[in-house]
């Protein structure tokens, strides 16, 4: 941020984090004079050895003036200094290691004290004593690297004793050091606290001992009042705090939006999960809200931050990282006799290895003999370091025969192509014979011809090889104008065919269904339905169909992905919950033109198509002794209480599950959880035919205390929680009713916090806040303006909303994080950087917030919410980036508007929706004749890019553009890929947006950016200070 | 005389399939929760005898109507209005695809409607055994008419 906004003279205005009460007294004297005198001092001692090195930051300029300003937390919200407690980095700042020394210097004169160079605000408070400034900032300089965020976290915190009462005494401070980019200002008198607790809050709770220099960043301290170390040291506080008091004289609510703690790192795994207990499965596979269990009731019912955990069972690994598969057909697999858990590296072996204690429910079972081992003399097993499963927290078993009902099925992809309607788009209204066609693709050569007659009567001449069908498809519904659709009928078709294999059943559909059974009314999204009781109805499916033919297809092992390409309104509420009970996906296409969205569908289908999926599978979690799953969310059946029926389940799918205490008590220090998926491997690897148990086990600590719950919470896991609660809760209630009640429960989970902390501290008017949940505010701030959430009826179509909906229930942590919080990146001068250097993309990636003042108008940026990009011109941008990056024809276009263009390209639009069509038979058709699909849908591949030129957003005209022979055409395309890479699931089609260009600006990139107030929407820092009302009332 | 009797014997024997069809749906929800039985099979079986046990109680409530039995007729009545507003809302089918979500709560309906169906058993019983002992009376001794003022 600093970078951003050089030039703003900003003053935190919270008060010092820190709630340390102590010293009120000496504070208030100094505050009037303690500016000038002692200050100067120090500085000017400690900053001859630093400035050199400073100066060659531009972010860091530290002025060679008396005081040294701290410097403002780089975007990331990381500490400054961190680059200085992890060796050198290139990151923004970096601080010299002399950096450190300024403290001595201090010491030397603990009169002058203050304010160290470094940046950081250092306090030093040691009255007397020389050097303990210094040695605790350098011990974090031998930090190991991969532990410098936490060891710079942690020195964030204290803020210094004393601090908050004083307050007001600060703000008369004439020398407050504004945080902001190191030019020294003058607080205004409004200011009260010169420096921005920006880094205060995030605080981590110090596990080390939080170094002296360090403690109170972000406070002014004065040396009279600086209490002993050793006091420091005790008060270590461990919460983050922000202060939102409203400042007497200033315009601003209370509180500067820069300094808000906001989600640019994007998603941080928790550590503590996997330090704890190393053997645990790796996060990307199952994460706890919170990795410290409550060990009461009571306490459970003082989390409101529901307890849960988000599984992914098939999660991607990295390369190199591959979940072992250990054969134990001949021994059989280990489990356990009562709970039927399988054996998994928090087991215990005693009895000189004849017996092994189960984890979760502590029964002692018979070692088989052949898995027999002798126990070395510390009660390991001797062959320990041959048994994966007693090593690593996920393992994949090759199961025997008896764990399936039946053999594995072939794969089996079922194209249910709507080809009645507005495929061709022609407007037409023709004499309407229904036409559901179908089309049967399998691996294997053997094709389903047979068919019930009566229920296809209109597929009677297709009732032929599949070849010749697929042969003439294309050219019979070449001059289809039926605007008719008998989805229902050719869903029951499609199960009768199926019904016997299995498998994945891709709808292709365009137009409501409106023919035979499953037909739907048009019931449109009715602008008076909004705010009424019947307002749910809408997002709900009509009729019982839907949820029948969803359970019957499940029941025999049917997926359904649902592509949907209308522009009119299809019952994406009702289509849909095909996709949802079947363990599928809902791919929406508003306004498709298969010039525009071709290339996506194209991307997203290979994907789908192509990833790791399993079949037929089931999933159970195991929760030890005390606690139980209570309530499952997600895309998929339940087959019992705790089994959950999976027809197709792939590595974009997570489940997420709450949890609750079943006893009043637990006993156990310790609470696992295995989550088991059991599937048939079939598909292209060569084991296809194994039957394949996926274990992944965690172990999670029973915690007494509440503050240790929240230390250990998981922002992530909690908001991939809430947002599936939130969803369904549209689902019954009204839309604004599901988002009072996340903002309800992020209240209610502050209000408990603060109450942890507001008798020993004083708190005064300053929102805390736990580390792990510093962006706790800001995403319940993105999913209640999330699609699925926003607004009311003008503010999303009622598909795209439900479209999101079913998207949402099923995404991973990561990736819903993503289009929670989209990262806006700065490309232009990455674009027009001279040096060839290309590789570091590290440094462009440097995310921005989402407000409008992110950008600027010079400026070329990037938004990607994981869906899209939308690339933003500025007005005032070079031309010649334009032309560079879009040729000049549409450099040319993308200045003025053009009506003539929209019309040619309407008319190509309708040609090339043809051939897209074309091109999903031919699909389908290698997919017939080859089993070896990878090659071929590789080759699918093209680095192509649409870009959207300016038209109207209804029909957005767009061209399709290759690489232009130019460097900065190349490394967008090289950006735009790499992003793309990060996250295959969906492919991120670019769209154009010059500023000022409405209503495309508006609906593409400003509506997102949710930091803004918008329409009756609260920005972010109204949003925050009302949660801190919310939070103060009753506490 | 007779018609009454009759009339009472073919409550009781509603009464008794309403129980039983109560029953049937309680019984396939434990085995459901207990994993005896999986949620097509379990919905498929209770769906299939909704509407019949609707049917009935709501024939059982309108002949208390036409037979001027008005206590009768205001006892069944709650349950038979209940049954057509969950008619009505098209909700009266058990969704078999959230059924683990809704067990309890549907549990716990049809434990009401048990236990009303049990108090209207034990009345409809009095009334039939009562309408069976004045029916020999009756036909005993004619002379000793002492149901009007025991029962009505």
């Amino acid at each position: 941020m600093g970078t951003e906004n050089p030039g703003h003279p900003n003053f935190p205005m919270r008060p010092p984090p820190g709630p340390f009460a102590s010293a009120p007294p000496t504070m208030t004297p100094f505050s009037s004079s303690r500016p000038t005198p002692p200050i100067p001092p120090p500085p000017i001692t400690s900053v001859p050895p630093a400035g050199g090195p400073y100066q060659q930051f531009p972010t860091s300029p530290f002025p060679s003036t008396a005081q040294s300003p701290p410097i403002r937390a780089p975007p990331e919200g990381q500490p400054p200094f961190q680059p200085r407690a992890s060796q050198v980095s290139a990151s923004s700042v970096s601080f010299p290691p002399q950096s450190q020394v300024p403290p001595v210097p201090m010491g030397s004169s603990p009169q002058s004290v203050i304010f160290s160079p470094s940046g950081v605000n250092v306090p030093q408070p040691p009255t007397g004593s020389l050097f303990p400034g210094p040695r605790p900032n350098i011990r974090p300089t031998f930090s190991p690297p991969d532990s410098s965020y936490s060891a710079t976290k942690s020195t964030f915190q204290p803020p210094f004793p004393g601090y908050p009462s004083k307050k007001p005494a600060v703000s008369q401070a004439p020398s407050p050091f504004p945080a902001q980019q190191g030019s020294f200002m003058p607080p205004p008198p409004a200011s009260s606290s010169p420096f921005s607790s920006q880094q205060g809050s995030y605080a981590p709770p110090p596990p080390v001992a939080a170094p002296l220099g360090y403690q109170s960043r972000g406070q002014m301290q004065h040396p009279s009042s600086a209490p002993p170390i050793g006091g420091i040291q005790s008060l270590t506080e461990d919460f983050s705090s922000l202060s939102l008091a409203s400042l007497p004289g200033s315009i601003d609510p209370g509180c500067d939006h820069r300094t808000l703690p906001r989600p640019l790192d994007g998603d941080e795994e928790p550590s503590s999960f996997t330090e704890m207990y190393p053997m645990n499965c790796n996060p990307r596979y199952l994460r706890l809200t919170t990795s410290g269990i409550p060990s009461s009731q009571s306490l459970a019912s003082r989390w409101h931050l529901t307890l849960g955990a988000v599984v992914c069972p098939l999660a991607e690994d990295p390369e190199g990282e591959e979940v072992p598969v250990i054969n134990y057909i001949s021994t059989g697999i280990i489990r356990c006799r009562r709970c039927r858990s399988y054996v998994n590296p928090y087991v215990t072996f005693t009895d000189a290895g004849r017996k092994w204690r189960c984890n979760i429910c502590a029964l002692l079972n018979d070692v088989p003999g052949d898995y027999f081992a002798n126990l070395d003399a510390t009660g390991r097993r001797i062959d320990l370091d041959q048994r994966p499963e007693l090593l690593k927290g996920s393992v994949e078993f090759v199961a025997p025969t008896d764990y399936m009902n039946r053999p594995p099925m072939p794969p089996l992809y079922f194209f249910l192509i709507d080809v009645s309607l507005s495929a061709v788009r022609s407007g037409m209204i023709g004499s309407s014979l229904a036409q559901p066609q179908m089309m049967v693709i399998s691996d294997l050569d053997d094709i389903f011809v047979p068919l019930p007659d009566d229920l296809l009567v209109n597929l009677s001449e297709s009732r032929n090889v599949v070849e010749t069908f697929l042969d003439s498809l294309p050219s019979m519904f070449q001059d289809n104008v039926n605007v008719e659709s008998a989805f229902g009928p050719a869903v029951k078709a499609a199960f009768m065919v199926m019904s016997q294999l299995g498998g994945k059943l891709l709808i292709f559909q365009n137009t409501l269904p409106s023919l035979g059974v499953g037909r739907l009314k048009l019931r449109g999204d009715d602008l008076r339905a909004y705010g009424t009781d019947k307002e749910h109805l809408l997002r709900l499916p009509e009729g019982s169909f839907y949820k029948q033919m969803a359970a019957d297809l499940t029941k025999y092992q049917i997926g359904v992905n649902v592509y949907a390409f209308s522009d009119k309104y299809t019952d994406i509420a009702s289509l849909g919950t095909l996709a949802k009970y079947t363990g599928g996906q809902v791919y929406y296409y508003p306004n498709f033109q298969s010039s525009i969205h071709g290339e996506k569908l194209r991307h997203e289908l290979v994907r789908d198509l192509t990833r790791e999926t399993a079949w037929e599978a089931v999933m159970r979690i195991r929760c030890g002794k005390g606690i139980r799953c209570t309530s499952y969310h997600g895309n998929f059946m339940l087959k019992s209480t705790d089994l959950l029926a999976l027809p197709t389940v792939d590595c974009d799918k997570a489940y997420a599950v709450q949890l609750s205490l079943e006893e009043t008590l637990l006993t156990t220090q310790t609470v696992y959880l295995q989550a088991v998926l059991l599937y048939p491997l079939s598909g292209y690897t060569a084991s296809c035919g194994e039957r394949r148990i996926r274990v992944h086990t965690a172990a999670a600590p029973v915690v007494t205390d509440l503050g240790e719950m929240y230390r250990q919470a998981d922002t992530g896991a909690i908001f991939s929680l809430f947002c599936r609660l939130a969803i369904e809760k549209t689902l019954t209630n009204k839309l604004e009713d599901a988002r009072n009640s996340l903002q309800l429960r992020i209240v209610k989970a502050l209000r408990e916090y603060r109450n942890l902390y507001a008798v020993q501290h004083r708190l005064g008017s300053r929102m805390i806040y736990p580390d792990s949940l510093k962006f706790l505010c800001s995403y319940g701030l993105a999913l209640s303006k999330s699609v699925p959430l926003k607004g009311g009826y003008a503010d999303a179509q009622l598909d795209e909303r439900c479209g999101a909906g079913f998207t949402m229930m099923a995404l991973p942590v990561k990736r819903l994080l993503k289009l929670l919080y989209p990262s806006l990146i700065r490309i232009d001068e990455y674009l027009l950087k001279p040096s060839a250097q290309t590789d570091d993309f590290k440094n462009i990636m440097k995310r921005l917030p989402l407000v409008a003042e992110s950008l600027d108008s010079r400026g070329l940026y990037l938004y990607d919410d994981g869906f899209r990009f939308v690339i933003w011109f500025g007005r005032m941008l070079s031309p010649d980036v334009a032309k560079n990056l879009l040729g000049a024809d549409f450099a040319a276009e993308l200045s003025k508007v053009q009506s003539l263009v929209n019309e040619a390209i309407l008319v190509a639009t309708r040609l090339l929706n043809r051939i897209l069509l074309n091109m999903l038979f031919l699909f389908c058709w290698f997919l017939c004749i080859s089993e070896r699909l990878r090659p071929f849908l590789s080759a699918l591949r093209h680095d192509e890019v649409v870009l959207n030129s300016p038209g109207s957003f209804m029909f957005p005209t767009q061209v399709i553009l290759s690489e232009h022979d130019n460097e900065m055409s190349r490394r967008l395309m090289r950006i735009l890929k790499k992003l793309r890479e990060s996250d295959p699931s969906y492919y991120q089609l670019p769209y154009l947006v010059r500023q000022g260009e409405q209503p495309k600006e508006g609906l593409l990139l400003l509506v997102n950016l949710l930091e803004d107030q918008m329409g009756g929407t609260s920005g972010y820092v109204d949003w925050i200070m009302q949660i801190h009302r919310q939070v103060q009332q009753n506490t | 005389m007779a018609w009454d009797l009759i009339f009472w014997v073919v409550c009781f024997f509603i009464n008794i399939a309403l129980l039983a069809s109560s029953f049937y749906q309680l019984l396939s929800l434990s085995d459901l929760e207990a994993d005896h039985l999986n949620p097509f099979e379990a919905s498929t079986r209770i769906n299939s005898i909704v509407l019949p046990e609707f049917l009935l109680q709501g024939f059982l409530c309108i002949s208390f109507l036409l037979t001027w039995h008005w206590f009768m007729f205001l006892f069944t009545l709650p349950i038979a209005a209940y049954h057509l507003m969950l008619y009505l809302n098209r909700k009266h089918l058990l969704d078999v695809t959230e059924i683990f979500r809704d067990l309890n709560t549907e549990k716990k309906y049809r434990f009401i409607k048990l236990a009303v169906y049990l108090l209207l058993f034990t009345v409809v019983g009095c009334r039939l055994l009562s309408a069976s002992i004045f029916f020999f009376f009756a036909w005993k001794f004619e002379e000793l008419d002492i149901r009007t003022s025991l029962f009505y």
